[in-house]
């Protein structure tokens, strides 16, 4: 089971150039899809979910031509958009009934067995009665994983599920994501970096419409290894004055100073302590490098 | 105030960036313009009022402030939602403002704005004015104050009260929903209000104008019997003397009900945050709660549970489930939706209020036969279906897109097919449901009505097989307009645009229905013929334009919109795609449309001739231009007829041959015989003498032929022809009504005219002018030497023998004047053969054949016969009954009876009217199935047309007027006045008075509607409410005057002395006109009534009395004193409505009554002499009195009636 990305590209009318020429491959694991609001993260979900075609390049899933065989795709497809809405006055239970008979699930019993359980799983059972539209952003998202579950999907692209909810939420809601089934490709896009770390073997970094990155996030990690370099930073001129002079990937306020980390092979200067690197650091430094990138241009 | 202003003209400046303001602008503009620069776009009046006159401008307003509701609620509803919907209220409301900067500012920002788009209205008309090709006949300039009077005491004061009313609503409200229905909702209440008070004919005639908000009602009030020359100069007036003050204490009403509404707003808006979000706070806190309650519940493991293995079918049958799974969410979303039940709520409520009114026909009732309720309960209720298939087709386009649940939608495994089908089927659904209950309404009406003879298939076929065929038409159309568009509104608007498409295309003479969206001809259910003839072209025109909006649907598919892109490049990308598999449908739909198409045009074009209704005028017009010289060119006239004709009613044709003996009356002899045919129904014409064809014109409308040897005075010329008529196939409406599978009936009107015939030219003066004709030219005066020798309805005879055989298919009876000689039966036919003997007969026969029940009845030697459709029992011994009783009336008062037979025969209601011919009256179904409720109340419509038909066997077909000015009341005024007398004898005085009141309101609306000019009753030209309502108003008030008995005399004098005249060969005995009338009249009428003769006939007399106060005292004896102050006045007017005071001496009622007012009974009734000034009379009565008045039967016809009587003022 894998899904193959050759060479895609994509430009707005508007002249935004959203992706450009991506190729990537993912298997049957969890794969993260990190970057920043706009990097064309979205862009290639919807792609891949056959919302969308792109200028040029090919997408396979398992031999199928995921732009050509869309009706073949959305047969294996369990799709979270990033934002959705429902229909007002629709039940729970009603929705996913619904959603259930187009997803193929023809048989009445297996449908009611599946609703059910999905409900139960997406801890919406009490709930199934109640109008999708008084749902909490929490319940509606979880709502969403539910219906993108529904059937056997082996392919799911879930687009930045995690946005808007609270820490909680958040967190039922990865331990949802993380127990779908081994043999099942999940797509993850989020700009949390969090997410990544917590849920996937294998990630990407996109942003700009390119990829910066691919790989498994602790190989990434391990690159970085005593790497990284940590400090705080009193004043303003400081921050300044280190800020020119070396390559700071990012800073916290850390009880109203900067905390600024910095990657460097050794130690950058007086007052720097190494720490253990993050795949925060993995992100950061990617989208700096990329600037750097652009500026030198 | 700096903050007033600072609010003020922030809102300003909102609405000049906004472009709907300039497009409500815009669309005023160009309506007004419209209705001054294209002549009839909005009919105010007829075609001699001022396109931009003060009543047209007045009603022009009034009209577009009442559509302008939407507007002015858009406007003002907005203005104080915009915070709360922007959630700024928090930034705003936490400064330091006023309220009366907030809520003033918005107020007069959204006033000023309203001002200024309505203004379009003004600029509209002005300059539509100006325009070259505009009517300039009808066009005035330098009036400003004619348009400023009008939009200041119309359009801002609405925009005032109107505004300030949604402006509280909306910010008491904060409601989007209420905010953009509350205008509609002002507008449909309206609506219905005005149609149930109209449909109850009241009378009313104050308190109804002063509380009309939008001012329909106000301007009847004000002007329903305001003439055209009236219209043309006067505005409604503010003065509180002008019509009893309506129109001022209207205005004030409702801009102190505007004011009211404005203090209203100052004193409950709440000014701060916390009250304005007690609720929505409120709504988040329960949300809160239900959120804790949920992290509350019993934990699951976090160990995910074993999913339930099932098995997802992609097979070839799951589009269908996936349809119906589809089909039924969408059903549920449209049902969950308020917009629905109201819109069912709505819909039978018009249903319910017109079906109400089913039976209840202008002033008579009827029983609600399936057709007539039908057509009630449809009325509102197509349009509203129309309303909901536009609003749903675009709700289900956008739906996914609207609640952003396309995401996932869009990503299901289903294909583009089934989700339209799934979106046409639920449209679908709602229609059918509504239409049921459109169906359940008209029942349950019926019931209500003690009707219980339902026709489940006549509604079936109406609404499920004509009416919801075209609204999916129009669902299909939304459907694709709203794939096509990038905005559900501008959809709706085109989807409206394309509705009223139709009206416009029509008025640029496009009339062909396969060119013109959504147009199917004109289609008539009749219980006689059920749908008739009119399936052919109802049908195939439905399929035509079915099949192009279905193909349009098609198309639709291809291109609906799905995923995240929708650039045209990615649509027409998919579309691509999909095409391939929608090609047979849309081949399907192409054939359909060409097959339909052509079918449509080869019958309706090549079989028959299609012109437009414009055409069809010039041919007329043409035939003016050409041929009126012939006028007065001297022909013989007819002196027999002889016919033999073979009904085909099935093919609605029929042939046969005439016969006529032509005698030349005039002292010359005559060479040529001009014969023209209006319906091409003449042909092979031949003369008993040499004889050659000069000339045609096209369609053989006018023909010359040159006889060989002249026709000497006094000689007979025998003249043959072919007269037939040939259906073909089936028309672009304008089917010939006379022509009908059973009822088919025709006239003399098939067989030739002799000479040049009136009866073709135009008579609407404004069609005149547009064919550049000449005024339409008047009888001549009373005395005129031709005229006096020339019959008013027949030209071309005086009075004629006549026999005729005439033969139908098996199964029909054939009826035409004359008694029946012999029938029999040969080759499957049924020949009669009828013949009138020696009894001359006007030149004035008909011919019918159908499907009759028959009830005869030989009363005193006259055989009384109806025939009638089984359906319409009712009044068969009503009628019966009234030809009775007006046999007796007729021959003891008037002559005796000339014939021995009196038939009654039902035609298809394709036409609407009562006719009499020689012995055999044919009335349309309408007529068969009016009802008497209330026999206390209700006029018996049956009875009174029934007397009034039998009652021109005598004046008409005994005496008949020479064809001058005035004759038409000798047949029309006389036979309505000898129904009344009939009708009196049954029902009583109190209901005549009742119909004279109709009859009354009818006259004075008819003369402020004269497109020409109004003539006194006894000139009267073709004016039929001079010579029907006015006429039985003047003879009945006269009877009265002079007596029922000396009136009668007159009559039959007048009758014995000139009935038959001019029927002998040299026209020694010319026929009488409305002088000798006059003089029958006068002749019975005391010295001090003659003024009244004079008033009645050669004058247009106007009475305004009043009742200035009414006491009364009790006296001693136990009886009461009335003291009654009243002022009379009576003025003349001209033919163009300018009255002059008039000097007043006249005998006119007073009385006392007891009683409620309405339910009046007389104490002490007296005539006296009033001379005009307060006169004061006294009465002695021993009952109780409650009412007085002058006048107060309202036998003479006054404007003003409510004034005529009062209530009593008792005194102690």
């Amino acid at each position: 089971m894998a899904l193959t990305i050759t060479g895609l590209s994509k430009t707005y009318p508007n002249g935004v150039h959203a992706l450009k020429n991506i190729s990537l491959t993912i298997g049957n694991n969890m794969f993260g899809l990190l970057g920043p609001n706009g990097a064309g993260k979205s862009t290639l979900m919807r792609t891949i979910a056959t919302l969308q075609e792109p200028d040029s390049g090919t997408i396979f899933l398992d031999g199928i031509d995921v732009l050509q065989q869309k009706d073949a795709v959305r047969q294996t497809l369990g799709y979270l958009p990033q934002e959705f809405g429902v229909y007002p006055k629709m039940s729970a239970l009603d929705m996913l009934s619904h959603l259930a008979v187009m997803k193929g699930i023809t048989n009445a019993g297996e449908r009611k067995e599946v609703v059910e359980a999905l409900l139960n799983q997406t801890n919406l059972w009490e709930f199934r009665k109640k109008a999708l539209s008084t749902y909490s952003g929490g319940m509606k998202q979880r709502f969403g994983i539910a219906q993108a579950l529904l059937g056997k999907p082996r392919l799911i692209i879930v687009d930045e599920p995690t946005a808007g909810l609270d820490p909680a939420e958040r967190n039922r809601f990865l331990n949802l994501l993380s127990s779908i089934g081994r043999d099942v490709t999940v797509i993850l896009s989020t700009h949390i970096v969090e997410d990544v770390r917590e849920l996937c073997p294998r990630m990407a970094i996109i942003a700009a419409g390119e990829l910066l990155l691919e790989g498994a996030p602790s190989e990434a990690l391990a690159a970085l290894n005593g790497k990284i370099w940590s400090k705080v930073v009193a004043t303003d001129d400081e921050l300044r004055a280190l800020e020119s002079e070396l390559r700071v990937i990012s800073s916290h306020l850390v009880a109203g100073q900067h905390e600024i980390r910095v990657y460097a092979d050794s130690a950058p200067g007086e007052g720097f302590r190494a720490v253990d690197s993050g795949l925060e650091d993995v992100y950061f430094l990617n989208l700096s490098s990329q600037s750097a990138a652009k500026a030198a241009n | 105030m700096k903050l007033f202003w600072e609010f003020f003209s922030f809102e300003l400046k909102v609405r000049l960036k906004s472009l709907s303001t300039y497009v409500y602008f815009a669309m005023w503009f160009f309506f007004s313009f419209l209705s001054v620069a294209a002549e009839d776009f909005i009919t105010t009046g007829n075609g001699k009022q001022l396109l931009n006159g003060p009543f047209s401008n007045t009603i022009l307003y009034m009209f577009f402030t009442l559509f302008g509701t939407i507007v002015i609620a858009a406007i003002f509803g907005t203005s104080v939602l915009r915070d709360f919907q922007r959630d700024t209220f928090q930034l705003i409301f936490t400064k330091p403002i006023t309220k009366f900067a907030y809520l003033g500012g918005r107020w007069a920002g959204s006033f000023v704005t309203c001002v200024f788009v309505f203004s379009g209205m003004v600029f509209g008309e002005a300059i539509g004015s100006l325009m070259p090709w505009a009517d300039h006949t009808r066009i005035v300039s330098g009036h400003a104050w004619w348009y400023l009077q009008p939009f200041l005491s119309i359009v801002v004061v609405q925009i005032f009260f109107l505004g300030s009313i949604f402006f509280l609503v909306a910010a008491l409200s904060r409601k989007i929903v209420i905010v953009y229905l509350q205008g509609i909702a002002v507008l449909m209440i309206y609506l219905l209000l005005q149609a149930v008070f109209s449909a109850t004919q009241s009378l009313e005639h104050f308190w109804s104008g002063i509380l009309d908000p939008i001012g329909l009602q106000l301007a009847s009030v004000i002007a329903r019997y305001w003439t055209v020359a009236e219209k043309n100069s006067q505005l409604f007036s503010w003065s509180a003397y002008t019509g009893n003050g309506v129109f001022l204490y209207n205005r004030l009403l409702w801009i102190a009900i505007g004011f009211v509404s404005l203090g209203a707003v100052y004193q409950f808006f709440p000014m701060s945050v916390e009250a304005l979000t007690a609720k929505s706070q409120g709504r988040r806190a329960a949300k809160a709660k239900r959120e804790e309650d949920a992290e509350l519940q019993p934990r699951r493991s976090l160990v995910a549970a074993q999913m339930p293995q099932v098995q997802q079918n992609f097979g070839s049958g799951l589009w269908f489930t996936q349809l119906v799974s589809m089909t039924r969410l969408r059903i549920s979303n449209i049902t969950h939706e308020l917009l629905f039940w109201a819109l069912g709520v709505l819909i039978a409520f018009f249903a319910l209020v017109n079906g109400y009114f089913a039976g209840h026909a202008q002033e008579t009732n009827v029983w609600p036969v399936t057709f007539l309720m039908l057509q009630s309960v449809e009325n509102t209720a197509v349009i509203l279906l129309f309303v909901v298939a536009t609003i749903y087709a675009g709700e289900l386009v956008w739906r996914e897109r609207d609640t952003r649940f396309a995401g996932i939608h869009d990503a299901l495994p289903m294909r583009e097919t089934t989700d339209w089908l799934s979106k046409f089927f639920a449209l679908a659904f709602v229609e059918v449901v509504l239409l049921l209950l459109v169906m359940l309404c008209g029942l349950i009406m019926q019931t209500f009505s003690g009707f219980h003879q339902y026709d489940l298939l006549q509604y079936f076929q109406e609404l499920f097989l004509i009416v919801f065929p075209s609204v999916m038409g129009i669902a299909l159309l939304a459907f694709f307009v709203q794939t096509v568009v990038s905005n559900k509104f501008l959809g709706h608007a085109i989807v409206l645009g394309i509705f009223i498409m139709q009206p416009i295309l029509n008025r640029w003479n496009i009339e062909n229905t396969l060119l013109v969206p959504t147009q199917s001809p004109a289609y008539t259910y009749s219980d006689m013929n059920g749908y008739g003839h009119f399936v052919a072209a109802l049908a195939w025109s439905t399929v035509y334009w079915t099949s192009i909006f279905a193909f349009l649907a098609v198309l639709s598919i291809a291109l609906s919109r799905r995923g995240a892109e929708d650039s045209w490049r990615a649509r027409w990308g998919q579309a691509r795609h999909r095409l391939p598999g929608l090609t047979p449908a849309l081949g399907l739909f192409v054939l359909l449309v060409i097959g339909s198409g052509s079918w449509y045009f080869y019958n309706t074009h090549v079989l028959n001739t299609f012109y437009t209704q414009k055409q069809l005028r010039d041919f007329q017009a043409q035939y003016e231009r050409d041929f009126k010289k012939y006028e007065h060119f001297p022909q013989p006239k007819i002196i027999a007829v002889d016919a033999s004709i073979d009904l085909d009613p099935y093919h609605r044709s029929f042939s046969g041959t005439g016969h006529f003996v032509l005698q030349n009356k005039t002292p010359n002899p005559i060479q040529q015989i001009h014969i023209t045919d209006q319906r091409q129904s003449v042909a092979d014409v031949q003369f008993d003498r040499p004889f050659h064809h000069i000339s045609s014109s096209f369609r053989d409308l006018y023909s010359i032929y040159q006889l060989e040897t002249p026709l000497a005075p006094g000689e007979k010329l025998n003249m043959t022809f072919k007269v037939g008529y040939q259906s073909h196939g089936f028309r672009d409406g304008g089917e010939r009504p006379e022509l009908a599978y059973s009822g088919m009936f025709f006239d003399s009107g098939y067989f030739p005219t002799i000479g040049y015939s009136n009866d073709v030219e135009i008579d609407d003066p404004r069609r005149r002018r547009e064919e550049k004709l000449p005024l339409l030219e008047d009888l001549p005066p009373r005395g005129d030497p031709e005229g006096s020798v020339t019959n008013l309805f027949t030209p071309s005879s005086d009075w004629i023998s006549y026999r005729t055989t005439v033969s139908t298919p098996d199964d029909q009876i054939a009826l035409a004047p004359g008694y029946l000689q012999r029938d029999w039966h040969q080759n499957g036919r049924h020949y009669f053969s009828y013949d009138m003997g020696d009894v001359k007969i006007l030149d004035f026969f008909s011919y019918i054949s159908g499907r009759y029940t028959v009830k005869k009845e030989n009363y005193k030697g006259t055989s009384i016969e109806v025939y009638y459709d089984y359906h319409h029992p009712w009044n068969v011994d009503d009628m019966m009954q009234a030809a009775r009783a007006g046999l007796d009336y007729y021959q003891a008062n008037y002559s005796p009876f000339q014939f021995k037979q009196f038939r009654i025969i039902e035609f298809p209601r394709y036409r609407s009217f009562a006719q009499s011919f020689p012995n055999t009256s044919p009335f349309t179904e309408t007529f068969f199935i009016s009802r008497v409720l209330n026999p206390k109340k209700d006029i018996d419509f049956t009875y009174f047309v029934t007397a009034h038909e039998l009652a021109h066997q005598w004046w008409a077909h005994q005496l008949i007027g020479g064809r001058v000015a005035g004759s038409n009341m000798m047949s029309e005024a006389l036979a309505e006045y000898s129904a009344l007398r009939v009708a009196q004898k049954k029902y009583g005085d109190a209901q005549m008075h009742r119909f004279l009141s109709h009859e009354l309101d009818g006259y004075l609306r008819g003369r402020s509607g004269e497109t020409r000019k109004e003539p006194p009753l006894g000139q009267v030209q073709r004016e039929s409410y001079v010579w029907y309502q006015k006429g039985s108003l003047i003879l009945y008030a006269l009877s009265d005057y002079i007596g029922e008995d000396k009136l009668n005399l007159a009559l039959h004098n007048f009758l014995m002395q000139y009935r038959y005249a001019n029927a002998d060969d040299s026209q020694s005995g010319p026929y009488p006109d409305t002088r000798m009338l006059e003089a029958a009249l006068r002749a019975q009428t005391p010295a001090d009534l003659q003024y009244f003769i004079d008033d009645s006939f050669e004058k247009i007399t106007l009475y305004d009395n009043k009742t200035l106060q009414a006491t009364s005292q009790k006296t001693p004896d136990g009886k009461y004193k009335v003291t009654l102050v009243v002022e009379g006045k009576k003025a003349y007017a001209d033919g163009n409505g300018v009255e002059t005071s008039a000097s007043l001496n006249d005998l006119i009622d007073v009385g006392v009554f007891s009683g409620k007012k309405g339910e009046e009974k007389p104490l002490s009734v007296r005539k006296e002499r009033i001379t005009g000034g307060r006169q004061t009379f006294e009465f002695l009565v021993d009952e109780p009195p409650t009412r007085a008045g002058i006048d107060p039967y309202n036998k003479l016809i006054d404007r003003n009636l409510d004034d005529n009587s009062t209530d009593i003022v008792n005194q102690k």
